[in-house]
């Protein structure tokens, strides 16, 4: 268990010690400051006091640090989190062998299982980081405009709630518990496509591509009855945590998914990587 | 130490290691010689447990490496060509990493290890900042954390500059003395492989086509002869049947059983002065290079 530990902070500490992991992170703030400010000085918020106003609430109750938090982490977890998840995944184990360092590494008595084992689980310790500082610091943004009210959630077709600041904080963080799952599933499919003999770029647009039809796929009508089978579909759930009521079945059902979904990736990932044979 | 039995690798319908049968005994420094594509390099990647062989056997230390791959490596140290790190890391902290997929290592003994390959002073450093030579020792320094008792140095020299390799094969030779390594050395650099190796395998297209020890790649049967006329020489110690070749004007091949002795007492009775007369050791780049197109020739046949 200590070698365990002792890989795992190894892998944590490659990962972290790359600039590339805090551009990331730069960039992810920026963009929350940006879309922050766009909330606040075009007409989206003036939209949204309409629409609370229209269905007969007080708009100034609920335009709070809660309802802007998670205004600015739909975009985010849809668009930037998967590319940015993909990309670490697609490097965890292709860019090592890319850059030769793999090959030092299995010169040591290690199995690949283990060694790809943690390297997954520094992925998903990873991706469960990202998403709390996207969380953290969307709410603290958020909280240097607007006031620690009410929560109002709307997603089209979905979600309609509104909860007290105490209820919102406390569903604003078991949502992230979903967006972790989501992040880890994106990590898991890009560092299965890392195990095959391709480069890390391969591995990242191949991930990117396979979410990609599972969203396309949603949006055409044929495809409505089998919403099931398709990834981003169960992605969603994260949103169900904010509807009332909650649809317990549902979101069961997603989280089984989108955890089969993530071992299979990892079992199909490890598999190829045991049978490759790793050439400079 | 290390140990293949009738070993083949196929990539596809490509053989690159074909019945590849070999012993590698305790305390030797052993050469893997051939050229590029010769199949050196996934040879050594079998043993490590990294390409896995078609058929064959692969025992290092006494281990399957296939089946018990963790034995196996447990006293194995490696190094290969262009080593790569975690550049963004320091020194230190990529010799932690590395060694502790080994076992754990105590500071003290990675201290010790950077003081011995000499990188002293700059082991908290970036190792982007490394010139090629440093990264080669921190090369060695991975390499000997895990007190290893056979070191595989698949071309340790490689990209390194004139003074680099002197100080590399100086350190292969202290490892070998200090520290009693068996050490299995692939290079194309033939006079270090001369320099350093007791024994040496030389692979062409995946097979082996010679091994042996490295004082039988030197005894060819050569004598050097200088004598008045050189030509003339020759004739007459062709008719007395104490030579069966000559070439390059100054080399013979005695008969079997002739001596030098016989030789240089013919031409004296004949009052031919002889200058030198003296037994020619080829260098291993000849033997090498005579196996090769002795191999060629083989091959065209």
């Amino acid at each position: 268990m200590t070698m365990f530990y002792r890989h795992l902070r190894n892998e944590l500490w490659k990962l972290f010690g790359k600039k590339r992991t805090y551009i990331g992170f730069g960039a992810f703030l920026l963009a929350q400051n940006a879309m922050l400010l766009t909330f606040r000085f075009t007409r989206w918020q003036a939209d949204l006091e309409r629409m609370l106003a229209g269905n007969g609430y007080l708009a100034k109750e609920y335009v709070s640090a809660l309802t802007v938090a998670v205004i600015m982490l739909i975009p985010q977890i849809v668009l930037l989190m998967p590319l940015y998840v993909a990309l670490v995944g697609g490097d965890l184990v292709a860019k090592e062998v890319e850059d030769g360092t793999l090959r030092m590494i299995l010169s040591r008595p290690i199995s690949r299982f283990r060694l790809l084992f943690v390297k997954w689980v520094a992925g998903v310790i990873f991706a469960a980081m990202l998403v709390a500082v996207l969380g953290g610091t969307a709410l603290g943004f958020a909280r240097l405009w607007f006031p620690w009210k009410s929560m109002f959630v709307f997603v089209p077709g979905t979600v309609f709630s509104l909860l007290s600041p105490d209820e919102g904080f406390r569903l604003y963080l078991w949502s992230h518990l979903f967006m972790t799952l989501n992040a880890s599933v994106v990590l898991g499919i890009a560092f299965m496509f890392s195990c095959f003999n391709m480069k890390p770029a391969a591995a990242t647009i191949l991930a990117l591509s396979l979410l990609f039809v599972n969203l396309v796929m949603e949006g055409i009508p044929f495809f409505e009855r089998y919403h099931e089978y398709l990834l981003t579909y169960h992605f969603r759930s994260w949103h169900n945590v904010y509807a009332q009521p909650i649809p317990w079945a549902q979101m069961g059902q997603s989280l089984c998914v989108l955890l089969a979904a993530n071992l299979t990736a990892f079992l199909i990932g490890t598999a190829a990587f045991q049978a490759r044979d790793i050439k400079s | 130490m290390i140990q293949l039995k009738n070993l083949c690798k196929k990539f596809g319908q490509q053989l690159a290691v074909d019945d590849l049968t070999l012993q590698v005994p305790a305390g030797e420094i052993y050469g893997l010689l051939g050229h590029n594509g010769a199949g050196k390099s996934t040879a050594i990647g079998i043993m490590l447990g990294q390409v896995w062989p078609t058929s064959g056997d692969v025992r290092i230390c006494g281990h399957d490496v296939t089946a018990h791959r963790r034995l196996a490596l447990q006293k194995v140290g490696a190094i290969f060509e262009t080593p790569a790190f975690y550049d963004y890391l320091s020194g230190w902290r990529n010799l932690e990493i590395l060694s502790s997929y080994t076992a754990p290592t105590s500071r003290q003994r990675i201290q010790e290890v950077i003081e011995w390959v000499g990188l002293s002073g700059r082991e908290h450093s970036k190792v982007r900042t490394y010139s090629h030579g440093m990264r080669a020792r921190l090369a060695l320094a991975q390499a000997l954390l895990p007190q290893p008792e056979l070191l595989i140095l698949d071309e340790p020299s490689d990209g390194l500059d004139p003074e680099g390799i002197h100080e590399m094969r100086q350190t292969i030779l202290r490892l070998h003395r200090e520290l009693r390594l068996t050490i299995l050395l692939s290079s194309h650099f033939l006079n270090e492989v001369e320099q350093l190796c007791t024994r040496i395998a030389v692979l062409n297209r995946g097979c082996m086509v010679f091994e042996g020890t490295l004082a039988a790649t030197k005894q060819r049967g050569w004598i050097r002869l200088k004598a008045g006329d050189f030509g003339l020489a020759v004739k007459q110690l062709r008719q007395a049947q104490l030579i069966t070749e000559e070439r390059d004007g100054h080399l013979i091949a005695l008969g079997p059983g002739i001596g030098t002795d016989q030789v240089v007492r013919l031409l004296v009775e004949r009052g031919m002065p002889v200058y030198e007369i003296a037994p020619v050791e080829d260098t291993l780049e000849d033997f090498y290079l005579s196996l090769m197109n002795g191999q060629k020739e083989v091959e065209v046949k």
